[in-house]
């Protein structure tokens, strides 16, 4: 019975009259939903790919015992086990133990998840596929990944290296337990592979896969370790497996009674449960957080497409003064009216959320689907699951932010005066109100935040970050928020400024000047929403860019040379040097040795020591290097003061072999200090050294492709080898940065995209409302070129002056957040991302101009007559 | 039935013609014609004006006259040349150079003053604008004291000699008025006829005024009669008293009337 809500009819007809309005307005809402369905579906996804592997792991369990307390101590012996393995209706028990060992062939491989043989199949992830499983202490079983990494075969030999700790190491409460219960042992253990196995579930994909050995082995393994593994889980497999998610009455009584001498509270429960309770607990930090992260930015995107919305919202209104003054008169009553447009807006927020939600949907399951062919080494599920969450909530949001966004346009509805239906029909236009208390928070938020960012950077610089970080966060926070509350106030000023240099150019940039302020509240708002997305990008890439250039300057002190290699043993050392020598873009090696002397009369300093010559192929300060002869000792001019020697003077260098007198060479390269001869060197220390190569990169590659080079190369030879050095380090912190950067500035352009929509709706209601004008301009010889160069410099002025401001405060803030930040690293470098700033404002100019195209068509379109029509 | 209009002897030649021109708005059974073949001369000098009631086609007629919308058939001439043969781009340049436009609803630009309004044309064709005839207009219109305003700030009489002024910087050939006193109290427009005719007699422009009301009508050198898309009568040196019986006579359908002397 439409009849009965003449607000919903009426409702209706106008949105069906709006409907090319109302879709732009729509999109940008929709793009906000969809953000935040893909962010409750990711974390489903998360969730899901966690209890795919803790529930790999429990493999065809029927049952998990496990026992918890809260020091975290209590665990299942020996004796436990075989209770539960005893009790009526158990077919096996598997206790749930691990290990983590050094396992190489050669110098191939490193650290990995040692599982024990099962004893039954069905309660291990792990399959067999090949041979046999290991039956004694001296063979194992690889992953054919972890197999391949080895470059070893059923037959071969592979070499774990464990420490044994004297029984008691963990408990003893002795500064020096080494002193009271003797040195840890290194053992090696050489192991047969009998078998290769397979993880098809995935359990352990996070660790690169997997090595077997008899759970004797490895019970034996963890005894020597200061901390060994506890078992706190019991994967017990039936007779009969239970039906539905409880474990039967019985079995769980007669499994408490096995347990009952273990201390700490033990639970019996069927594997779905515990693999759900033990995802949570897994999950529950760290989704939350990634949640929080995420929905920040889908808080900003939705916040930009508010501005679009209550702009669209305004101009509906505005445009409809006649039709609700004439309503007005026929008897309608505000209230009638505020709901008409609150109605309006529900419906469109319903809409454009449904449509959200949908575009996101497919969008995450497409990312689904494309994410294998990236290897992540995580096996992520084939299909979304979408829960009541991940429907409801964007829903929710965007029907409640569409709404929100029309509170002010609704009010504006009321209070058209029935007579506005009496008087001509000139283009209506909202008057905008004085805010004063708009002013006056604006004000105190801007001066306050400012203030406290001021704050923020002082203390970050005197060595307080935390709280200079709280301070900065919080004021720059507060800051914007008066600065985009003001923006109406101040924004057509700075848009009045730069369009007088536009005006300059010709008769239809004046026109478009002239049009951008007669409407200042929105041209303010929409150049506000863009201003917020452009303001946070760069504000992340200033602060990246600070970031970079200060870990550039930080690293170039720190370090003399491009690239260093530590090889992990000493016996790898010949060939991890021809290895790094061998590879392009490595132009000259040097091999250099350390080691802890006693020097003058200071004990334990580390001393460097290569061959003079060498070395200086390899530095970058070679003059230096080339001061040092046989017989003399590289000193910074502290350290030569410290230790009260002037230069040529003898200092006296003793090591375990003997001491030898060497000469005072000053250099000005910290790096370099103490630093002396290969020769002098092995004099004194013999074999008590440990020694790096040292490369210095040709001119022509890029560093980051020569380390990937050096890493694969010394990978072949020795899989634990650190390669680090400035080149590699600023490489892999860039890397870091970028990845970082990257990631937020994807999150934060959806807020740009939206913005930009709202540029593209602002021209086509202002071409809409000025169509009498534009059709004036026709007659009295505007072309239709001006006419679309107008819009066009209307558009673009509109996206720069949001552009050019936005970056303006992005710099301030990500200089100030740099500051704050980064004091406590060292000397901040102020950097102006120029690339990103260029393409910030070129994209806006180009969206702008973009933006116009389709406004400009259809007010092109219009014929003269239109000017000369009557309403 | 010849409803030719035949220029009177002596009179200077034609700014504006129309031969055989057409207007059909929709097809077939729908086909409205709004313009059934008009031969009209309007003389350059002169201050003419077409009357008819509503729905006669008077609009429409100024409209393909002044290249603001196309014939179906026909052709329209301002001076020599053919306007329903141009193109856009040339038919801009035409509004930019030889037409001037005053229109019912004033059609200011509110964001610009008075003056910025009056050079605007002149601007977009990229000219400059001459002072002394600006200052000759500005006096004319008698808007000395209102050129630094912007359109909100004046009357209704004030804006439209302002519309007048922008119409006639550019020293068009003509100057086509649609209602111009649709909008004005009778004072204002009075005001406003008289000052469209001072332009005429004073500073000797071409002006073309579409119009219903006979009183109006009356300012003009001549009346042009139209009735059912087509002409219906010429009148000239009408008074308000001819004019308007020259408009009852298309009421009753007479089929055409020819009052006054003919020169």
């Amino acid at each position: 019975m439409p009849t009965s809500y003449p607000t919903a009819r009426l409702t209706l007809g106008q949105m069906r009259r709006s409907v090319g309005r109302l879709t732009a307005a729509g999109v940008a809402i929709a793009i906000g939903t969809a953000f935040v369905t893909v962010t409750l579906l990711a974390g489903g996804v998360i969730t899901r790919t966690t209890y795919d592997m803790v529930a790999a792991s429990y493999a065809g369990a029927d049952v998990v015992v496990s026992v918890d307390d809260d020091q975290g101590l209590a665990a299942f012996d020996a004796e436990t086990v075989e209770k539960v393995a005893a009790v009526d209706g158990v077919a096996a028990v598997q206790p749930v133990v691990g290990y983590y060992g050094d396992l190489r062939n050669g110098g191939k491989g490193g650290y990995l998840a040692f599982a024990p043989v099962p004893v039954e199949p069905r309660l291990s992830p792990l399959e067999l596929t090949d041979g046999a499983w290991p039956a004694s202490g001296d063979e194992v079983a690889l992953t054919t990944k972890v197999a391949e990494r080895l470059g070893a075969g059923i037959g071969d030999t592979v070499t774990l290296r464990r420490t044994v700790y004297p029984e008691g190491w963990a408990d003893s409460r002795s500064e020096d337990p080494a002193a009271e219960l003797g040195e840890p042992e290194e053992v090696t253990e050489e192991l047969e592979v009998t078998g290769l196995t397979d993880d098809p579930y995935g359990a352990y994909a996070g660790y690169g896969g997997a090595a077997a050995v008899t759970s004797v082995t490895i019970d034996a393994w963890n005894a020597d370790e200061p901390s060994p593994y506890l078992v706190t889980e019991l994967l017990v497999a039936l007779d009969t497996p239970p039906e539905g998610t409880t474990v039967p009455a019985g079995l769980d009584d007669a499994i408490h009674a096995a347990t009952a001498a273990v201390a700490g509270d033990v639970a019996v429960k069927t594997t779905q449960e515990r693999a759900e309770d033990q995802t949570a607990a897994q999950t529950g930090g760290q989704n939350l957080v990634f949640l929080v992260f995420v929905l920040t930015f889908a808080a900003i995107a939705l916040l930009v497409a508010a501005m679009v919305i209550t702009n669209t919202f305004q101009v509906l209104v505005a445009q409809r003064t006649r039709t609700l003054a004439l309503l007005r008169c026929i008897g309608a009553g505000t209230g009638q009216l505020y709901r008409s447009v609150l109605l309006e807006a529900a419906v469109l927020g319903a809409i454009a959320s449904a449509a959200g939600i949908l575009a996101g949907g497919v969008l995450a399951q497409v990312a689904l689907l494309v994410a294998p062919a990236f290897d992540l080494g995580v096996p992520l599920p084939g299909a979304i699951t979408p829960t009541w969450q991940s429907v409801v909530l964007p829903f929710a949001v965007g029907i409640g932010v569409t709404v929100l966004a029309a509170l002010a346009p609704a009010r504006a509805a009321t209070r058209v005066a029935p007579l506005a239906a009496l008087r001509p029909a000139d283009a209506p236009t909202l008057r905008a109100r004085s805010g004063r208390a708009r002013l006056v928070i604006a004000i105190l938020c801007t001066l306050g935040g400012f203030a406290a960012l001021g704050l923020g950077v002082v203390l970050g610089m005197n060595g307080g970050p935390q709280f200079g970080l709280v301070a900065s966060v919080l004021g720059g926070a507060l800051s914007f928020f008066g600065v985009v509350l003001s923006s109406v106030l101040w924004l057509p000023r700075v848009a009045a400024g730069l369009g007088a240099l536009v005006a300059r150019t010709g008769p239809a940039a004046r026109l478009a000047v002239a049009n951008t302020l007669r409407n200042p509240r929105r041209t303010a708002a929409t150049s506000t929403a863009l201003l917020i997305g452009v303001t946070l990008v760069t504000m992340m890439s200033t602060g990246a860019a600070s970031a970079r250039s200060s870990g550039d300057v930080m690293l170039d002190e720190a370090f003399p040379y491009d690239l260093s290699v530590a090889p992990s043993d000493e016996r790898y050392l010949a060939d991890v040097h021809d290895a790094t020598a061998a590879t392009e873009g490595v132009a000259a090696t040097a091999k250099v040795a350390h080691a802890i002397l006693t020097v003058g009369d200071v004990e334990g300093l580390e001393v460097t020591a290569a061959d003079p010559a060498e070395l200086a192929r390899v530095v970058n300060t070679p003059d230096d290097a080339e001061r040092l002869t046989e017989g003399s000792i590289l000193l910074t001019q502290e350290a030569a003061e410290s230790l009260s020697v002037a230069a040529g003077e003898p200092v006296t260098v003793t090591g375990p072999e003997g001491s030898i007198d060497l000469s005072v060479v000053l250099t000005a390269s910290a790096p370099l200090n103490r630093t002396l001869t290969s020769a002098d060197l092995a004099r004194v220390a013999g074999d008590d050294t440990w020694t790096d190569v040292w490369a210095h990169l040709g001119g022509g590659d890029d560093p980051t492709t020569v380390l990937a080079d050096v890493q694969q190369a010394v990978g072949q030879v020795d899989g634990s080898a650190l390669v680090m050095g400035p080149a590699a380090q600023a490489a892999q912190f860039r890397q870091v940065v970028d990845v970082i950067l990257g990631i937020v500035v994807g999150l934060l352009a959806v807020a740009v995209v939206i913005a930009l929509i709202g540029v593209t709706n602002t021209l086509s209601l202002s071409v809409i409302e000025r169509t009498r004008e534009s059709a004036t301009l026709r007659a009295i010889g505007l072309s239709k070129e001006q006419l679309r160069g107008m819009l066009a410099v209307e558009g673009m002025l509109i996206a720069g002056v949001g552009a050019v401001l936005g970056v303006a405060l992005g710099l301030v803030y990500g200089w100030a957040g740099a500051a704050t930040a980064l004091s406590l690293m060292g000397e901040v470098q102020y950097a102006v991302p120029w690339t990103d700033v260029i393409v910030v404002i070129v994209v806006a100019l180009v969206a702008g101009l973009l933006a116009s195209v389709v406004p400009a068509r259809a007010a092109a379109r219009t014929s003269p007559v239109a000017a000369l029509a009557v309403e | 039935m010849d409803t030719t209009v035949y220029l009177p002897v002596g009179s200077s030649s034609p700014a504006v013609r129309a031969r055989s021109l057409t207007k059909t708005y929709g097809t077939g059974e729908a086909a409205v014609h709004a313009l059934a073949g008009v031969d009209v001369d309007f003389a350059a000098g002169q201050f003419t004006a077409i009357m008819g009631p509503s729905g006669s086609g008077k609009s429409t007629l100024m409209h393909l006259l002044a290249g603001l919308d196309t014939a179906t058939s026909g052709q329209a001439f301002l001076g020599t040349t053919d306007i329903t043969r141009l193109g856009d781009r040339e038919l801009t340049r035409l509004r930019r150079d030889r037409v001037g436009f005053v229109f019912q609803q004033f059609n200011l630009l509110p964001m610009f003053t008075a003056e910025q309004n009056i050079t605007l044309p002149v601007e977009l064709a990229g000219g400059s604008v001459d002072p002394e005839w600006l200052a000759t207009l500005v006096s004319t219109l008698g808007l000395e004291q209102r050129l630094s305003h912007r359109p909100a700030e004046l009357s209704g009489g004030q804006q439209q000699r302002v519309a007048i002024a922008r119409a006639l910087i550019a020293q068009p050939d003509v100057v086509f008025a649609d209602e111009p006193t649709g909008n004005l109290d009778s004072r204002s427009g009075a005001e406003v006829l008289s000052f469209l005719r001072r332009s005429v007699r004073e500073l000797g422009r071409t002006i073309i005024m579409v119009t219903h009301d006979p009183s109006a009508a009356a300012y003009a050198d001549r009346v042009v009669l139209i009735a059912d898309g087509r002409i219906a009568g010429d009148i000239t040196d009408p008074t308000p008293e001819s004019a308007l019986a020259g408009l009852d006579a298309l009421r009753t359908l007479e089929p055409a009337v020819q009052t006054g002397p003919v020169a």
